[in-house]
């Protein structure tokens, strides 16, 4: 552990060059874009579509905990707080745009016997506020939880323990019914995108492929983000966070820093995925949900960006495949894939490719 | 306090029932031969009649009232042939033979002439026989349906019947029921001084419902203009508001100890296992879930083996659930956990999925319902003690058996060769190992400690929570906030946590709500760590 910080202080490169010459990350990065241009000029089955535009929203949720997790050894339990604002967010969008055009107030304001949407909707039916509306907000709220868990030097295990309690909490509160955001049915019945009728083959595809360079713009930065200076003070706060402060580094500032991207990462994919799936309802918010990211990663491969990618369309692709075949075997088979991960491959499946490149803080266990 | 009051209560009533049935008047047994002719007259005497008994009701005789209530039935049914030399009771309506109604001699009739009811003397003869019932029936059964016919009338109905129902009766429920009744029916009796007494007697026994009822009493006409009866209600009620106040203080205060003695239960394991590995169990719900599900199948073994101990069966799953979740903690421990000690965040994933895999192997070979348990008298009920506070068996159960875990895990960590070693492994690892110390032994033994202390809490909790697979998820968040709180590895802090967030989740709720507790008891926990990073009792150790 003591060489962290010399390895990852090691010789920089340009940015450019840096993003091309990690192999993994490139070539996923050319897979999505080929598979975008794929479904623009060959149109599968919808379902295929969707199933397609719904992985690449896990995988950017993937990465996003990859960020902070792999890099700077902060392991959240409670990323699907930050996916469930985008969500939230995009689907108040979807359905303020749809009471805006059609004139018809979705089901639960008429559930709960209001006459108009809430006060604080205002604005939400123009896409550009929602947008900037819903990575704000992920990052206010991962600005002030992170503040307060890193000034007090909250870190390990007890930072996991306390982000699930947080996501905890919110999922107590969205099932509340008078918070104006559907309660504990959620949200769901959205008419139109951008005015277009939702559910068309257009739309499906159009949020598949949006999905899909979304993840290779983020895998393309964030793989610049950690190849840059500041990459490399992440990796030496994660392998020795005391001698980089020490050093003089701010280390509370950078580890903020890092977890209000991730978390606007991951509010981003929430704002792809709702449309795709067409509900959100507070189960997004269960601990459970936000403790499969890590399995996500974890499977994939720790601390490499392309290994998040790859676990979560694996373990969701395999979810999609099982869950429908045999419902009943798919949580064996998970907790059987998790557990031996963990214990044979402790770096993720990409062990299998490539032993060498065990990050640091990973070597030298038994 | 209580004792000289209850004396009082009993006492007077009897006393004043004594004096009463002393006086001759109201001594005067039921002229059977002229009850008879009127509930054989016209309307307006059958009326008179069924009154008439209801106002003596509370004096007359037992066998005058049972005569009564033959001829009432009889009435009611069709069943009461009415001749010109009396009347005569008959078996089955418009049967040929009966008894004389008042001399009891058999009698032929030759056309039965049942006299007809209307609608205001049905309602006067249904209040007439629930009296009868009330003061006469067989069993509490039949005694409770009379009250509650004479519930729908209570208007009409004297004093002096409920006084005499509530003293002969001998089921305490129903007992109770009567005296309410009694008591609302005085609190608007015509008479001041009655009405006076009867505020006096309602604010001695105070609950919430006797509150509300003399609440309601400031909207009668008597507040305004009656001085003594105002002054007489202001007392009583300010009376019954401090002691109700003192009830739901006393009532706050237990469930937040039974609350918090559950999360220790639950948390207690958590530390030990925490402390000492640094391994966050992720599996300790689940934990908690196999005991009780183990308590269940003590359950089903004494109900096939030895019905008649089945009682006993919550002590008899105490070693067993300990045993057997102790042996699953070892197990797992052996398999996986072993492997990972240096990687506390991947021991987390692979308790995740061990929680996953126990939950889906409960669900697929039980089921997902809820588990039935017998609950043994111990568990089931309470005694009210104070205003609304009833101290219920079941929470105090928890609390007990909480406390005596907590002495025991106390004493095997001080006071054992195995304690001492958790102790020292605990605070320094690799010292430890140099002097000799088995530590992954201990380390074993300690994770067969802390899971064995999950499945009691699952024993503890099977008279409160509902026992199905999924209810390890609802425990485990609360469970580590406390231990977070308490600071790892430190049985007394987690002991001062659970009371602090237990007692902070009963105090919050009833204001604002389950949600607004938990938020508030999370904000609390991470406002707390800003001071105190490592928890409230941290263990001190060198790294």
């Amino acid at each position: 552990m003591s060489g962290g910080v010399q390895t990852a202080l090691a010789a920089p490169a340009g940015p450019a060059r840096r993003a091309v010459r990690d192999p993994l990350v490139a070539g996923l990065v050319g897979l999505c874009l080929t598979a975008a241009a794929g479904l623009l000029v060959a149109s599968p089955a919808p379902y295929l579509v969707n199933a397609l535009g719904q992985l690449a929203a896990f995988a950017i949720l993937a990465v996003s905990l990859d960020l902070v997790w792999g890099y700077l050894g902060i392991l959240s339990l409670g990323h699907g707080l930050f996916f469930a604002i985008g969500g939230y967010v995009c689907a108040m969008h979807l359905l303020a745009h749809g009471a805006a055009v059609t004139g018809v107030l979705p089901d639960f304001v008429q559930f709960m016997g209001w006459k108009s949407l809430p006060a604080y909707w205002a604005g939400l039916d123009h896409a550009s506020y929602a947008f900037v509306l819903a990575l704000a907000l992920a990052g206010l709220v991962a600005f002030v939880f992170g503040f307060a868990s890193f000034r007090s030097r909250v870190n390990g295990v007890y930072f996991s323990i306390i982000s699930q309690a947080l996501v905890y909490v919110a999922m107590l509160l969205m099932y509340r019914n008078d918070t104006g955001l559907g309660g504990n049915n959620g949200m769901t019945g959205f008419p139109l995108l951008f005015g277009w009728p939702m559910g068309s083959p257009g739309v499906v595809t159009g949020l598949a492929v949006a999905a899909l360079l979304t993840l290779a713009a983020v895998l393309a930065g964030t793989r610049l983000l950690v190849g840059s200076a500041i990459g490399r003070r992440m990796l030496a706060c994660r392998d020795d966070e005391t001698r980089l402060r020490t050093l003089g580094y701010s280390t509370t500032r950078l580890k903020l820093g890092i977890w209000c991207v991730s978390a606007m990462i991951a509010a981003l994919a929430g704002i792809l995925y709702v449309p795709q799936v067409g509900i959100i309802n507070p189960r997004v918010l269960a601990p459970d949900l936000s403790i499969e990211i890590a399995v996500w990663v974890a499977i994939g491969g720790l601390g490499r960006l392309g290994g998040a990618v790859i676990g979560a369309i694996l373990v969701n692709g395999l979810k999609f495949w099982l869950s429908a075949a045999m419902p009943e075997a798919w949580p064996f088979i998970l907790s059987g894939l998790v557990l031996l991960v963990v214990l044979v491959l402790p770096n993720g499946l990409l062990d299998l490719v490539d032993w060498r490149r065990r990050p640091t803080w990973l070597r030298g266990t038994r | 306090m209580a004792e000289p009051r209850r004396f009082y209560l009993w006492v007077l009533p009897a006393l004043w029932c004594l004096v009463h049935s002393a006086t001759p008047a109201s001594a005067a047994p039921l002229d059977r031969a002229a009850f008879a002719a009127d509930l054989c007259g016209d309307g307006a005497a059958q009326v008179r009649g069924a009154e008439g008994l209801v106002q003596a009701g509370g004096d007359l005789p037992a066998d005058d009232l049972a005569f009564a209530g033959r001829l009432l039935g009889a009435l009611a049914e069709r069943r009461l042939s009415c001749r010109a030399e009396g009347a005569v009771l008959l078996d089955r309506p418009s049967a040929s033979e009966g008894r004389d109604a008042v001399s009891g001699a058999p009698r032929p009739v030759a056309e039965a002439r049942a006299p007809v009811l209307g609608l205001r003397q049905r309602a006067a003869l249904e209040t007439a026989r629930g009296t009868v019932a009330l003061l006469t029936g067989a069993d509490p059964a039949a005694r409770g349906a009379g009250l509650s016919v004479v519930e729908r009338r209570i208007a009409t109905v004297p004093a002096a019947v409920l006084d005499r129902a509530r003293d002969a009766e001998t089921d305490p429920a129903l007992k109770g029921t009567i005296a309410g009744l009694a008591q609302a029916a005085a609190l608007s009796s015509p008479d001041p001084a009655r009405r006076r007494a009867a505020i006096a007697a309602v604010a001695a026994s105070p609950s919430g419902t006797a509150q509300a009822r003399l609440a309601a009493l400031k909207s009668d006409p008597a507040y305004t203009a009656d001085p003594a009866f105002r002054a007489a209600l202001d007392a009583g009620l300010a009376q019954v508001s401090r002691a109700v106040a003192i009830g739901d203080g006393l009532a706050v205060v237990y469930n937040g100890l039974s609350f918090a003695s559950i999360l220790f239960m639950a948390a207690a394991g958590l530390a030990i296992i925490f402390g000492l590995m640094g391994v966050i169990n992720l599996a300790q719900g689940e934990f908690i879930m196999l005991g009780a599900y183990a308590t269940y199948g003590v359950q089903e073994a004494f109900r096939r083996l030895a019905p008649g101990l089945l009682d006993l069966y919550l002590f008899a799953a105490i070693p067993v659930a300990f045993g057997a979740v102790a042996l699953a903690g070892i197990v797992v421990e052996a398999l996986i956990l072993r492997h990972l000690y240096r990687r506390p965040l991947m021991s987390l994933l692979a308790t995740w999925a061990v929680s996953l895999f126990l939950v889906n192997l409960v669900r697929v070979t039980v089921g997902t319902q809820n588990l039935q348990f017998v609950m043994p008298a111990y568990v089931s009920g309470g005694v009210p003690l104070y205003a609304d506070f009833v101290m219920t068996w079941n929470r105090l159960f928890a609390i007990g058996f909480a406390a005596a875990t907590l002495v025991l895990t106390l004493l095997i960590l001080r006071r054992t060769p195995l304690g001492l070693d958790i102790r020292a492994v605990t605070q320094n690892r690799d010292m430890a190992a140099c002097l000799g110390l088995p530590t992954r032994r201990v380390d074993r033994l300690a994770f067969g400690l802390g899971s064995g202390l999950a499945g009691l809490a699952g024993v503890a909790l099977c008279p409160i929570y509902s026992v199905n697979p999924g209810m390890g998820s609802g425990l485990i968040v609360d469970s580590f906030m406390v231990v977070v709180l308490g600071g790892v590895g430190s049985l007394v802090g987690t002991l001062v946590a659970a009371l602090g967030v237990g007692g902070a989740n009963v105090l919050i709720e009833p204001i604002s709500g389950a949600v607004a507790a938990k938020v508030i008891v999370l904000v609390g926990i991470i406002l707390f760590l800003q001071r105190r990073p490592e928890g409230l009792f941290a263990v001190r150790r060198r790294r």
